[in-house]
């Protein structure tokens, strides 16, 4: 009986520390996805399930877990965007967003088609490189993307200058053909 | 040091304050970093914290596994399913076929199983109602001494020598006593079986509402390798590099059925090869032997002697995976891994 009480005990205290994680880190992740993405309901997909392999597979109250969290939302919203980029025009196309409404419909083509062109840029750059411009974008410390790709901190200035360079000669790229 | 607070400090932080080229340049970098942010620039998400939490426990695969093995890459997943499947059907074909008055092993054989097997057998579970009277409690430990407590105290057996290679991180898990009743039903078995197009042969007179209960574990052991290591891709799940795990031996007892009537019973199931009618046919004694289906398209199995008594090695010796299965005292045994047979061997020879 006392085992029992003790097993339901730690369920619940598992149940509650995965709510405390998923209630800190979840607009974070969605975040991290709708940057690579540029859409916000791919991005809240990739972030559940991204939270539902954590949960089934981690403790919640494990240490490494917002830098799993943060790793994972990227690898799988890259992963997507790998997959996905005959569709990205359409996609981004759509994803008009509240707080875009101010622009006038020129406007609003010419930003959707700017982030089509970063986005298929993004898709073509090594996994890690891409991984951290996402991560660093999404507002992540370095110490925090560090953290999620593994990396020395004294390592992340050096891998995101040569991350944006790439990107910046992939965007250039881009749109020159 | 660019474009982070925290990442400037210290010397590099005095050095910048009185260096103009440093300035300078860091300005530049600090530009690219800033443009590439905007290149990067999407509108900031609203979003409903409260509605996906709900969503995503909705979900019944973001229930947390019993067992939690944090990474296994993705071209083992097929072999992981694969040990799930044979895993299922080994409950499955203790459970029906050799259950006649009393079943408790005291020696392990292997069967040959095809992917068509597993498939007959694993509907048979549709055939009637499974009944917990005793529900297994599973728990992770980093003690040896909490895992033999839960497991009513079985001790995790103790490996004497790691092979090379293998991760000295250990993690104990522990499996409380379970027993479970299964009941039959004729009618539920025709309508399952109708739900996949094929008709079941006749059930034996008697069989229906007959029971079958099952006890299985207590069972303990232990899991090296790294598994709190976070995985270097969200697709990817890092296998243990060894189990080592002991249960005390599975038992059956079966009400209102004959061993014989059962036995037909399943083989005459539709989907069932000739080829695992035969082995079956082959045991000498149901009621002491502990089957272990072996999936004869993947995998090979050899008899072998462990701590003096017969048991069953799988795998081969390239080191991709391999286990040893035998029974004593009561107990059945485990050691499986990715390491070479002989390594397992040894390791299951040398467990204290």
């Amino acid at each position: 009986m006392q085992l029992g009480a003790r097993r339901m005990t730690s369920i619940r205290s598992e149940d509650a520390a995965f709510e405390a994680l998923f209630t800190a880190e979840y607009a974070r992740v969605v975040g991290i996805a709708n940057r690579v993405l540029a859409d916000p309901h791919e991005a809240e997909d990739v972030a559940q399930d991204v939270f539902i392999d954590f949960h089934r597979l981690h403790s919640a109250s494990a240490d490494y877990a917002p830098a799993w969290l943060h790793r994972a939302a990227a690898h799988a919203s890259l992963n997507r965007l790998r997959g996905a980029r005959r569709r990205l025009k359409r996609e981004v196309a759509q994803a008009v967003q509240e707080g875009e409404h101010t622009l006038d419909p020129q406007q609003q083509l010419e930003v959707n088609e700017d982030r089509r062109h970063v986005r298929q840029a993004l898709a073509r750059l090594a996994p890690r490189p891409a991984a951290a411009l996402a991560l660093r974008a999404s507002g992540l410390s370095y110490a925090e993307v560090s953290q999620a790709l593994g990396v020395g901190i004294g390592q992340v200035g050096t891998l995101l200058r040569r991350a944006e360079a790439a990107l910046r000669k992939e965007v250039t790229r881009g749109t020159s053909n | 040091m660019v474009d982070d607070a925290d990442a400037r400090s210290g010397a590099d932080a005095a050095h910048l304050e009185g260096c103009s080229e440093c300035q300078a340049r860091m300005k530049v970098v600090s530009d690219d970093a800033s443009s590439i942010a905007a290149l990067l620039a999407v509108p900031e998400v609203h979003v409903d914290v409260d509605a996906a939490f709900q969503r995503v426990m909705q979900q019944p695969r973001s229930q947390p596994a019993l067992v939690r093995f944090p990474i296994l890459r993705p071209a083992t997943r097929p072999t992981f399913a694969l040990v799930a499947a044979v895993v299922a059907a080994a409950v499955v074909i203790v459970a029906f076929t050799f259950s006649g008055f009393f079943f408790k092993p005291t020696t392990v054989k292997t069967v040959p199983v095809t992917v068509a097997d597993v498939q007959a057998l694993s509907q048979l579970a549709d055939y009637g109602t499974i009944t917990w009277s005793k529900e297994p409690q599973l728990q992770a430990t980093t003690s040896a001494a909490d895992a033999s407590s839960v497991a009513g105290g079985l001790q995790p057996p103790k490996v004497s020598q790691l092979p090379a290679g293998v991760s000295t991180n250990v993690t104990y898990g522990a499996m409380s006593e379970a027993v479970a009743t299964f009941t039959f039903s004729a009618e539920k078995a025709a309508a399952a079986a109708a739900r996949h197009g094929k008709t079941p042969p006749p059930m034996p007179a008697g069989m229906d509402g007959a029971t079958l209960t099952i006890t299985v574990g207590p069972a303990v052991g232990e899991v090296y390798g790294d598994l709190n290591r976070p995985s270097s891709d969200a697709s990817t799940i890092n296998l243990p590099q060894l189990i080592v795990a002991r249960s005390a031996a599975p038992t059956a007892k079966a009400t209102g059925v004959t061993v014989k009537d059962l036995e037909s019973y399943i083989l005459a199931q539709p989907g069932i090869t000739p080829e695992l009618k035969k082995a079956v046919s082959a045991i000498g004694d149901p009621s002491t032997t502990l089957l272990i289906p072996v999936p004869i398209e993947y995998a090979t199995s050899t008899q072998v002697t462990v701590q003096g008594v017969d048991g069953v090695a799988l795998g081969d010796n390239t080191g991709v995976g391999s286990a040893v299965v035998w029974v004593k005292g009561g107990s059945v045994y485990v050691v499986a891994g990715s390491i070479k047979q002989s390594d397992a061997i040894n390791i299951a020879n040398n467990l204290k």
